[in-house]
């Protein structure tokens, strides 16, 4: 299985370099990439749990102003 | 009075008193001399002045002198007189080379060995202050040389190996210069790195960054380092549920096309010392999740060297890394 590929610039050098990660640079991305995916998750979810709250409200004939009118 | 060996009912002369009592003040019988000189037994008891123009020297052998012998040796000429070991050994504590008018007494410990007293009133310091608040400082290797004192708010350091007196940089006050030409394309890689950071502060932005993936996270991370205990943010967000601490730069929430993409500015001071580094920076996404962050915090940990830009999940896309370096 290939790896992510990293991009390094070397300011000393002026150079760029594209190559797939290393066993360690993959490790530390890969922890990384599973904490960011359990965040995108709660965002995720905090959208979707709005977005079907609003749609039990239209259900019920109420809409989001409503509920700011009774100070929701 | 060059040394004399007296024998028993000898009859002192006026004239050897007299010489007998300026030895024992330290003058006495003198000898000028005017070439380089080699010292023989008569001098014994005895001055021997140098005065020449130029270099000379006065050479002290062994097997000439007892245990106790003194020879007193003086320079009155411009050129130095250099008491110099010949096959005796001769110690000093100051210097065997003497100035004009410099002078001392060699006193024999035995026959081959010399200590030279050096009686040098001019190796003392002369006193170079004129001034309230002149410092002293050695130039030319040991001449005392006096610096004056500088003015209000200005600060002692040092030029071409000299001390002066000077008016301190603005510490605040650093220039900014773009330090990867054009910046950087955010295509084709997962993690953006880029090495080689010496600057003492970094301003960072990121333009227009896009992942292929749908809902991808941005985190900027310094010197790539695996340890979550080593960054400390408080963190506002526009979006309930956002993290309150991340080991990472949480940057934004990007998406895959052209209308999801995000934008971040992030500036780290103290970059180039290992400890806490003030960090301030500015996320927004533009799309599928809209999300902005403003992270205030600290990065403790080494110098930095390098940073690395990460999506959480593929390849960037589109945008461009710009990194800019303050010194």
């Amino acid at each position: 299985m290939s790896k992510p590929n990293i991009r390094i610039f070397d300011i000393i050098t002026n150079t760029t370099i594209d190559r797939e990660m290393t066993d360690e640079e993959y490790a530390i991305w890969s922890k990384d990439s599973a904490e960011a995916a359990e965040r995108c998750a709660l965002i995720k979810k905090a959208e979707d749990d709005k977005v079907a709250a609003v749609e039990k409200l239209a259900a019920l004939g109420l809409t989001v102003d409503d509920l700011k009118s009774l100070g929701l | 009075m060059a040394k004399q060996t007296f024998t028993t009912g000898q009859v002192l002369t006026a004239a050897q008193m007299t010489s007998l009592q300026q030895t024992a003040m330290g003058g006495g019988s003198t000898t000028a001399k005017t070439t380089s000189y080699v010292l023989v037994a008569a001098d014994a008891g005895t001055v021997v002045q140098m005065n020449s123009a130029s270099a000379t020297t006065i050479t002290v052998n062994t097997a000439l002198f007892a245990a106790g012998d003194t020879v007193q040796i003086q320079n009155v000429g411009a050129g130095v007189c250099t008491v110099t070991a010949g096959t005796a050994t001769v110690s000093t504590s100051s210097t065997l080379a003497l100035k004009q008018y410099d002078a001392g007494s060699l006193y024999f410990n035995s026959t081959s060995a010399a200590i030279f007293f050096a009686v040098d009133a001019a190796d003392g310091m002369t006193n170079p202050f004129t001034t309230t608040g002149d410092t002293v400082y050695a130039s030319g290797g040991t001449t005392p040389t006096r610096l004056g004192i500088g003015s209000t708010g200005q600060v002692l350091t040092v030029a071409s190996g000299i001390p002066s007196w000077a008016t301190p940089a603005g510490g605040s006050s650093l220039n900014y210069t773009l330090l990867n030409a054009g910046g950087t394309a955010l295509t084709g890689a997962t993690a953006i790195t880029i090495s080689g950071i010496t600057s003492k502060a970094l301003n960072i932005y990121v333009a227009q960054g896009g992942s292929v993936n749908a809902s991808t996270e941005v985190t900027l991370k310094p010197n790539n380092e695996n340890n979550a205990s080593l960054i400390y943010y408080s963190l506002t967000n526009t979006t309930p549920g956002a993290p309150s601490s991340t080991a990472n730069c949480y940057l934004a929430i990007t998406g895959n096309n052209s209308l999801n993409e995000m934008d971040a500015q992030i500036n780290i001071t103290s970059c180039d010392t290992a400890g806490r580094k003030p960090l301030i920076s500015f996320g927004a996404g533009n799309g599928t999740n809209n999300v902005s962050y403003q992270v205030n915090g600290t990065y403790n940990g080494n110098a930095i060297t390098s940073i690395v830009l990460n999506s959480s999940s593929g390849n960037f896309d589109e945008g461009t890394i710009y990194v800019y370096g303050g010194s």
